[in-house]
C-alpha cells in the first residue's frame, strides 16, 4: 500500500521539483536582467552628466567672447551691432541654464549630489532673488509684495541650493503671471514640525495648476501641456530639482493651486540640519 | 595659461592683455615647458586635465629645469574635495572651477600676485 501510494507521488514530486528548478531559473535571469538594466541606467546617466559638463566650457567660453565684443574691448560696436551681440549673450545665457540644469538632474540621479552648509539668513537670501529678478518683475508690470516674519533664525543650509529653489519659484511666479499681476513671498516658522523650520510660500495670480497636475509638475521632464504653459522655455527640470535641492534638506515641497486661480507653492527647511549628516 | 581648449584660451587672452597683463598660453604640458623655460611666468592658470598628461606634473617638471616658481592657480571640472586637496598639496594657492570667469580673473590674479595690494 505504502510504496504504491510513493510510486503514485513520485510523477507529481518530479514535476514539482523540474518546476521549482524551472522557476529558479527564471528568477536568476530576471535577477540578472534587472542589475543589466540598472547598470545601464547608472551609464546613461553618467554620459548625461560628462556630455552636460563638458558643453559648459565651450559655452561658457562662447558667451565670454561675446561679451568682449559687446563691452568695445575690441572697438566700439554701433547700436545695432551691440544688441545683436547681447541677443547671443542672452541665448547663450539661457541655453547655459538648461545644460546646468540637466548637469545638476544627472548628478542627482546618479546621487553625486553634494551639500556645503553655511549659515544664512533667508530674509538675505529672499532680499537677494527679489533683486536679481527685480528688473523682470519691472518689466511684466507686475507687483510683488514680500513679507517674512519678524525674528526668524538663522538657518544652516547649502545657501546656492535654496538660493536656486527660491529663484526657480519666483521664475516661475513670474513667467506664468499676466501684466498687472501680483507676486508674493512669505516666509514664517512652520507651526507643526518637530523642530525649529521655516516655511516659505511663492505665491501668484497667474494661470495656476489643475490640482490632477499638482504631483506631475514635481516630476523629472513634465510640463503640464495644457498650451499655455508651452509658451514658456525650459528643460521641464526646474520643479524636480527644486524638490531634490528641499528633500536634501529634509524639507517638503508642495503647491496649493487650481486653473485660473493662482499658485501658491511652499517648501519646508528645518533650520538645523539633522545631527547624523 | 595651460588649456587645451583655444576657444577659452583666446578668450583669456583677450581679456587678460586688456587688463595688462602679458599672456603665453600652451595647449599641451610639452608647449607649457619650452614656453616657460624661455619665458618663465610669474602666474600659471594650468587646467589639470591635457592631451599629454596629469597638468600638474608639469610643476615637478619645471622645478628640475630650474624654471623659478610661479604662483599656480588650477583649473578643474571636478568639484571634488580630493582633486582640491591634490592640487593644494602640489602647492596650488587656489583651485577654480571650470567653466571659470575669466572676467573675474584678472583683478584676482593681481591679488595672488601682490596679496594685500589688489589694486597696483
Amino acid at each position: 500500500m505504502k510504496s504504491t501510494l510513493a510510486d503514485q507521488l513520485k510523477p507529481d514530486a518530479r514535476s514539482l521539483e523540474e518546476r521549482l528548478a524551472h522557476f529558479e531559473e527564471q528568477h536568476l535571469r530576471l535577477s540578472r536582467q534587472i542589475a543589466e538594466l540598472r547598470n545601464e541606467d547608472a551609464m546613461k546617466t553618467q554620459f548625461l552628466a560628462n556630455i552636460s559638463h563638458d558643453l559648459r566650457t565651450p559655452l561658457t567660453a562662447i558667451i565670454t567672447h561675446a561679451e568682449i565684443l559687446r563691452d568695445g574691448i575690441l572697438g566700439e560696436l554701433n547700436p545695432r551691432q551691440r544688441e545683436s551681440v547681447i541677443g547671443m549673450i542672452n541665448g547663450g545665457r539661457q541655453l547655459l541654464e538648461m545644460v546646468s540644469d540637466i548637469l545638476t538632474y544627472a548628478r542627482s540621479a546618479a546621487n553625486q549630489l553634494t551639500t556645503s552648509h553655511t549659515e544664512f539668513t533667508i530674509e538675505g537670501l529672499i532680499d537677494q532673488v527679489t533683486t536679481l529678478n527685480g528688473p523682470l518683475i519691472a518689466k511684466r508690470a507686475l507687483s510683488l509684495s514680500i513679507d517674512v516674519a519678524a525674528n526668524l533664525p538663522p538657518v544652516h543650509a547649502d545657501r546656492d541650493k535654496i538660493h536656486h529653489v527660491l529663484s526657480n519659484l519666483l521664475g516661475n511666479a513670474i513667467d506664468f503671471t499676466s501684466s498687472g499681476g501680483q507676486v508674493w513671498i512669505r516666509a514664517a516658522m512652520a507651526t507643526d514640525e518637530p523642530r525649529p523650520t521655516i516655511f516659505v510660500e511663492v505665491g501668484d495670480t497667474g494661470i495656476g495648476i489643475a490640482p490632477e497636475h499638482h504631483e506631475l509638475v514635481f516630476r523629472e521632464f513634465a510640463q503640464v501641456d495644457a498650451s499655455p504653459s508651452r509658451a514658456h522655455h525650459g528643460t521641464g527640470l526646474g520643479l524636480a530639482i527644486a524638490r531634490k535641492f528641499v528633500e536634501l534638506h529634509d524639507g517638503r515641497i508642495w503647491v496649493d493651486s487650481a486653473l485660473g486661480e493662482g499658485s501658491r507653492f511652499r517648501f519646508t527647511l528645518p533650520c538645523q540640519p539633522r545631527q547624523t549628516e | 595659461m595651460v588649456e587645451d581648449n583655444a576657444l577659452v584660451t583666446s578668450a583669456t587672452r583677450i581679456l587678460l592683455e586688456d587688463a595688462g597683463f602679458r599672456v603665453s598660453t600652451a595647449a599641451t604640458l610639452s608647449e607649457a615647458q619650452r614656453i616657460a623655460q624661455s619665458d618663465a611666468p610669474a602666474v600659471l592658470l594650468l587646467d589639470l586635465r591635457l592631451p599629454d598628461g596629469d597638468g600638474l606634473s608639469i610643476l615637478a617638471r619645471l622645478r628640475d629645469a630650474g624654471v623659478p616658481a610661479p604662483v599656480v592657480v588650477a583649473l578643474t571640472g571636478r568639484d571634488e574635495p580630493e582633486v582640491r586637496a591634490r592640487c593644494l598639496r602640489a602647492g596650488c594657492v587656489e583651485v577654480l572651477l571650470k567653466p571659470v570667469d575669466i572676467r573675474a580673473l584678472a583683478g584676482r590674479i593681481r591679488s595672488w600676485l601682490e596679496p594685500g595690494a589688489a589694486s597696483t
